[in-house]
């Protein structure tokens, strides 16, 4: 369908559109009009990527400045999805154009996907790529022939332009993996060199945040370019992880090793080629920065790009020899640390002091550590690069330690867990404020949306990633039937309060209610149930716990069982036997992990979830010592209560555990959560909105028989044929869109008249008291606000 | 039918007689001449038998399809009725044996003796009847096809009684006009064919393999022993769910170790412990023997976070949770202690076999389905780029497509609608009368001028009016006076009359299809010829003309019970009369023979 936003042509690829996708896409367009930042929730399953790409696409094509999309999601499985929307997206816009020029237009549309070299490999050998395809190996191989094993796949890019690699359209992943087996070349490359040309790009979160990845991929992108988050309810998360680095004991002995052969390798090279080294030289004296092709960095600076310094490198490190040695240095006092047997927290401060004491090292050549590195590698022409990891971490540590005082935090932590008794010792460098990563990008880019199915409450993420957006929102759901089911189980059948807190959590009746739950679900369910735990350790000494007390025989009874491992690849493999269950009729319940590998980014739609069960309160591991020191400065910095923060974010957890079973207004799914604690005002209050408006008073406080009755009685209504009389209210067609605009706009126009009024006569009656209160009056009646009139109009 | 041995015994403490016959085992209630219980030998199973010295002798027989199976009691004096078990068990025994000969033939190899090969010495000699296991069951999903052979499910006894079992309505009718002897087994079953067919496709329906694991438990017997009872199903289930096991009694059975003695054995191993389902195993371990043969086979438990054997299956790009760990560096500081995944290692081996029986059952399903279900990953043409589109679809956006209808199929079709085609032609040709339309026109406006006048004058009969509200409330009340009383009429005779009701109904069935040709070509063996069908019609109508004494005896004990009897009498009228006009129409019938030829 096409209709017009203001003055703005969209093209959605639907026959129908949701009123909460066009409120979603009016408040978009107000935040790209307005080159500003956006909070936005938009129930799952509501078509919240396609209303986006929709939008934006609309957008681009429409006004002749085109602002590239920077799409972020979470994880691959998102980015192939989004790359899907965008696909189909495209081909339908194709399918309307309405002329040759606009199709011809449309057709030079080009949308691309990025992810790691491995996941895009399609050499035999990929841990090999850098070592295959480095600058000083290629040309190696040029010189002469044979010399050196190269990657056949990225050598015939050489002769191909960069702008004709890909031919115009949209490749998702697998799409451009075909086309590098079809034609012989790198799929990694492929991207890298096609990203100037792009319109769209879809990547994961960390190619934007984290300083590493970014300044290779995210380098060049224009400031006007349109940032989008999707599902962000995590970003504080991954912005603090990256600018987080963790050292152990073995990561030590192998940067040590590797300093070691450092050496070795300068040794030989002052024998055989000495030019290099003083060349080297000469280029950190005169401050140069070696530019090499980005993508074939090893690795760059760990620090955001306003913190890097402009400057030479310093005297002291600038020989080969004498960085090497003050390599060795810095990784031997990072050991002596480690021998301590009591826990240490430290400010970057302290630490910095204690280093200098010790050994000399100042905070100056301690920022330049991973550049230096990064161009003493280059000049080295090394091969087998990944041996070098730890090395690097170490670089990016020093990097890191001496470039931010605030907002960070030294914890070395000597034992594993409190009753440990092998020293197994880890130095965490911790970040604790999730604003110091996105900065940059709120900086830089004009519009940056961040959007997701649960994101409540609205105002944590401007406080936590300190920004002011423009457009703020969060939007209902319209159903004419209710779709889902949302219920809390405070307590079993028995009548004991079930919990997932701490100290009730193994008590055997607490186990075997939870069990009950699980048991009565699988019976009444059709198809797919997915239950979620609050941590690993809990989800594996329950599933060992319900076998031996037998509630697990009877769930074999009704449906098979798959749980999540360690392991990804066989968590993906239980996942698609998960799902062919459950296309095959046979059934089958998931367990899995909320902040797990499965909770994020797969859906559970149909009848891959009819039931979520959340078992639990998916709150933190509160004795965690980084968590508490970051609670500690959210608390001293943005006067963010520890209890308020913990809250949320189980709850956010919960929320988008229970969200991913719904794909759409006919979908259906039931969402249970299991603790007592889910009861509390305060706790459902965190929900999504779009959640909470549908637990009833009578549904928040349920035993497991109450809620089964409940369920029993949803899934026979649920089952009837659905209504036609959806359209209009829940779904609206082109029509619809347009009443609901003359509205809007007849709203508009009545409240400008009325203030005009107002103000006219406000003006005359200038000292007349009597009629200004009629006036008052009329005004109220008149002039409902735009977004009421919305609502009233939604609600219906 | 000979017998080839008989023996007093009882069956759910009623005493009786069990025989067993050439074909069948039986067992009369003391008093009655049609055998309560009454198996073909193709159907048992299994045996199993009190031990000596028991305080009762039993035996019990386990079926092909049900689980419980029958369990007798030996009621003669001791001795006696030990060599009378011991009679029934030897002829049982080569029954059980042929049978499953002819079952296992396309079933792993089991051991002759695992009818009944409890392990002995420490666990020791099963001895009590056993107790019903799920297992027992299974063995017809086991079997590669069913022990009654179910040529004819029409004529099939069985069939007929699960038929009557599961609707009791059916059965109570059964009881009172089949056994009673007022119609035959075959008349009454002539008609209700499409039951039996529908009982027998549901009885020759595959069931699913059960998902329990496999998980022997010793149950404890008095004197502090366990002992764990083994039945071919477990052997087979074993086997199937640990190939090691299998390869095991494939290298030492019997070259090195007897049936008996592996079982024992094994059981008694580390192998066991560590394929027992359950983190107990762990505990267990250093309490159990070392074995020399078993412990060959061992196995490390798979407690690595990665599996021990990775698998690179191709994995839909949508749920590949590996390329989301792969996609970047690993960044940030570690988890914490409770979010790090497999610190419980006791339980990742448990964990991993969950996956792996589900997956071994959900193949088992498929592969057994044949087509199975269609997959919704599948679904969706090559040009969506692998069936993603199907995904990320959102249905009820889309406008609602006219379904494209089921195709009528229609015999005759050709011929149909050519004389639908000759019949629209000749219509067309008949001449139509011209319309002037511009007459017409001025006709209709000339009807309506004024409408709204006339429409203003309308006025509705104030009587009428009242007279149809009037009927209506009567309606209401009676009705509403009918559903109060409605329940006035004692139990016993509502009883009476509904039995009386169903009976005469089934008389007129019979009656009538005598008289009419059957629907289908399918007849169950029954009156086929004309003077057969004369004579059961003659028969029928005898009893329907009994019907109205049996209406009057009803009306008579509900006058004595209370009861309006006009009420009972309307109630049966309907059924009275419909016994009138078939005997009225069997009057005249019977007055012209000739009509009839002709």
């Amino acid at each position: 369908m096409k209709f017009f936003i203001d003055d703005l042509p969209i093209i959605f690829p639907y026959d129908r559109i949701y009123p909460e996708q066009y409120a979603y896409m009016c408040d978009l367009k107000r935040t790209l009009d307005a080159t500003g930042h956006c909070v936005l929730e938009m129930p799952s399953g509501t078509g919240k990527t396609v209303s986006l790409l929709s939008l934006i696409v609309s957008y681009q094509q429409f006004f002749p400045v085109k602002r590239k999309l920077i799409y972020c999601s979470r994880t691959v499985p998102e980015i192939e999805k989004a790359l899907s929307e965008l696909k189909r997206l495209m081909a339908y816009r194709i399918s309307v154009a309405e002329n040759n020029e606009q199709r011809e237009k449309e057709e030079a549309f080009i949308g691309l996907g990025l992810t790691s070299r491995k996941n895009l490999c399609i050499h035999p050998e990929d841990a090999r790529c850098r070592d295959l395809t480095n600058p000083a190996v290629v040309n190696k191989a040029r010189a002469e022939p044979g010399s050196v094993e190269v990657c056949s796949f990225h050598e015939n890019m050489n002769d191909i332009p960069n702008e004709n690699i890909l031919s115009p359209g949209i490749w998702t992943l697998a799409d451009v993996l075909q086309h590098g087996r079809d034609t012989g070349t790198c799929p990694y490359f492929t991207i890298r060199r096609s990203m100037p040309f792009v319109d769209v790009i879809i990547y994961s979160f960390h190619y934007l945040l984290d300083p590493k990845v970014a300044e290779q991929v995210s380098k060049e992108m224009s400031k006007d370019s349109i940032v989008v988050f999707d599902e962000a309810h995590n970003i504080d998360n991954v912005c603090i992880e990256s600018l987080s680095i963790d050292l152990t004991r073995p990561m030590l002995d192998a940067a040590a090793r590797s300093v070691d052969k450092l050496a070795d390798q300068i040794d030989e090279i002052k024998k055989t080629d000495a030019s290099k080294l003083q060349d080297e030289y000469a280029k950190l004296v005169e401050g140069l920065q070696e530019a090499a092709s980005d993508e074939d960095a090893f690795t760059s600076t760990p620090v955001l790009p306003e913190d890097l310094l402009k400057e030479a490198i310093p005297g002291n490190i600038r020989k080969a020899e004498h960085f090497v040695a003050f390599l060795k240095r810095l990784v031997e006092y990072l050991k002596t640390r480690m021998r301590v047997l009591h826990v240490v927290a430290e400010t970057p401060l302290s630490f910095l002091q204690h280093l200098k004491d010790i050994t000399y090292i100042e905070r100056r050549p301690l920022r330049f550590c991973a550049e230096r590195l990064q161009s003493l590698v280059r000049t080295l022409e090394l091969n087998r690069l990944d041996e070098y990891s730890s090395l690097q971490k170490v670089a990016n540590f020093a990097t890191l330690v001496s470039t931010y005082e605030k907002g960070f935090l030294l914890i070395l932590e000597p034992f594993e867990t409190d009753n440990a008794t092998v020293p197994n010792p880890i130095f965490h460098f911790v970040c604790m404020d999730p604003a110091i990563a996105i900065k940059p990008v709120f900086e830089r880019f004009s519009s940056v949306v961040i959007t997701s199915g649960t994101i409540s409450p609205l105002d944590m993420y401007p406080k936590m990633l300190q920004f002011t957006p423009v457009v703020q929102e969060t939007y209902a759901m319209t159903l004419t039937r209710n779709a889902f089911l949302p219920l809390v189980i405070t307590r079993g059948s028995d009548q004991v309060a079930i919990s997932s807190r701490f100290e009730v959590r193994n008590d055997p009746a607490v186990v075997r209610n939870f069990g009950s739950i699980l048991v009565e679900y699988s019976k009444i369910v059709p198809d797919g149930v997915v239950a979620f735990f609050p941590s690993y350790l809990y989800m594996e000494s329950i599933v060992a716990a319900w076998n031996d007390m037998g509630i697990l025989n009877e769930v074999w009874k009704h449906k098979l069982i798959f749980v999540e491992t360690p392991d990804a690849n066989e968590t993906s493999i239980a996942l698609e036997n998960y799902r062919r269950a459950c296309d095959n009729g046979r059934g089958a319940v998931l367990l899995s992990v909320a902040r797990g590998k499965v909770s994020e980014g797969i859906d559970f739609d149909h009848n891959y979830g009819r039931a979520v069960i959340m078992f639990g309160v998916p709150y933190q591991y509160t004795e965690s010592r980084i968590l508490k020191a970051r609670l500690e400065y959210l608390r001293d910095a943005y006067r963010i209560r520890e209890s308020e923060f913990l809250g949320f974010d189980a709850i956010r957890n919960a929320a988008q555990c229970v969200g991913r079973a719904l794909r759409g207004k006919t979908d259906w799914g039931l969402m249970i959560f299991a603790d007592k604690r889910f009861a509390r005002a305060d706790k459902r209050a965190k929900l999504p909105r779009w959640i909470n408006q549908y637990i009833t008073e009578t549904a928040a406080n349920l035993s497991t028989d109450m809620a089964l009755t409940l369920s029993k009685l949803f899934m026979r209504t649920i089952s009837q044929p659905v209504g036609e009389n959806s359209t209009g209210v829940s779904l609206w067609t082109v029509e619809d869109v347009e009443k609901a605009q003359a509205a809007q706009r007849q709203a508009e126009a009545e409240q400008t008249a009325a203030v005009a009024a107002q103000q006219s006569r406000a003006s005359q009656g200038l000292g007349l008291g009597e009629p200004m209160d009629e006036d008052d009056d009329e005004y109220d009646a008149g002039g409902l606000s735009e977004r009421v009139l919305g609502e009233v109009n939604l609600d219906i | 039918m000979s017998t080839v041995c008989t023996a007093k015994a009882s069956y759910k403490k009623i005493p009786g007689l069990l025989e067993l016959t050439s074909t069948h085992l039986q067992w009369t209630q003391d008093g009655k001449k049609a055998p309560a219980v009454h198996v073909a030998h193709t159907e048992v199973s299994s045996l199993f038998s009190s031990k000596e010295g028991a305080a009762q002798v039993r035996l019990k027989v386990g079926l092909e399809n049900d689980s419980n199976g029958h369990n007798f009691a030996f009621t003669s004096p001791a001795p006696l009725a030990l060599t009378e078990r011991e009679t029934f068990k030897a002829q049982l025994t080569t029954i059980i044996s042929n049978n499953r000969a002819a079952r296992d033939t396309g079933a792993v190899q089991l051991p002759q003796t695992g009818v009944q090969t409890p392990s002995n010495g420490g666990i020791r000699r099963a001895p009590a009847p056993v107790p019903p296991r799920p297992s027992d069951s299974r063995a017809e999903s086991v079997s590669s096809h069913r022990g009654t052979p179910v040529n004819d499910p029409i004529n099939d006894f069985h069939v007929r009684k699960k038929v009557l079992l599961n609707t009791p309505e059916l059965a109570a009718l059964h009881r009172e006009l089949v056994m009673s002897g007022q119609i035959t087994e075959t008349e009454f079953w002539e008609g209700r064919e499409q039951l039996l067919l529908a009982q027998a496709a549901s009885d020759s329906q595959k069931k699913g393999r059960p998902g329990q694991l496999v998980d022997p438990r010793p149950q404890a017997v008095e004197g502090g022993e366990v002992k764990i009872v083994i039945t071919p199903q477990l052997v087979h289930d074993i086997f199937d769910e640990y190939p090691v096991v299998a390869k095991a009694y494939d290298e030492n059975v019997p070259s090195k170790l007897s049936e008996a003695e592996f079982w024992k054995r094994y059981f008694q191993s580390k192998l066991f412990h560590s394929h027992r389902a359950s983190i107990r195993s762990t505990a267990t371990q250093h309490v159990v023997k070392d074995d020399a043969i078993f412990d060959k086979y061992l196995e490390r438990p798979d407690d690595e976070l990665e599996p021990r054997r990775p698998r690179d299956d191709e994995v839909d790009m949508f749920i590949d949770l590996e390329a989301t760990r792969e996609d970047h560096e690993e960044t940030g500081n570690e988890r914490d202690v409770t979010m790090q995944a497999g610190k419980q290692r006791g339980a990742l081996p448990l964990i991993r076999k969950f996956n792996e029986h589900s997956e071994r059952l959900l193949k088992s399903a498929i592969s057994t389905d044949g087509t199975g279900k269609r997959r919704r990953l599948d679904s969706g043409d090559a040009s969506d780029s692998g069936g993603h589109y199907s995904q990320i679809d959102l249905a009820d956006l889309h406008n609602p497509e006219p379904s494209s209808g089921v195709l009528l199929e229609m015999q005759d079709r050709q011929r149909y609608f050519e004389s639908r085609a000759g019949a629209a032609a000749s219509a067309e040709q008949a001449p139509r009368p011209t319309v002037d339309l511009r007459a017409a026109w001025q006709q209709m406006r000339r009807d309506l001028d004024g409408w709204q006048g006339h429409l203003a004058q309308l006025k509705t009969d104030r009587k009428a009016a009242e007279a149809a509200l009037a009927s209506m409330t009567e309606n209401v009340a009676t009705r509403l006076d009918a559903q109060k009383r409605k329940a006035d009429i004692p139990e016993e005779i509502f009883g009476q009359m509904r039995t009386c009701q169903t009976a005469a109904n089934e008389f007129l069935r019979q009656f009538w299809s005598a008289i009419y040709p059957p629907v289908g070509e399918s007849t169950l063996g029954g009156p086929t010829t004309l003077a057969q069908k004369t004579a059961k019609a003659t028969r029928m109508a005898g009893y329907l003309t009994k019907t109205s004494e049996k209406v009057g005896a009803i009306v008579r004990a509900a006058e004595m019970a209370g009861v309006d009897r006009s009420r009972v009498q309307t109630g049966m009228q309907p059924t009275l009369d419909a016994a009138k006009r078939a005997l009225e129409f069997w009057e005249t019938r019977k007055a012209a023979p000739g009509a009839r030829r002709a």
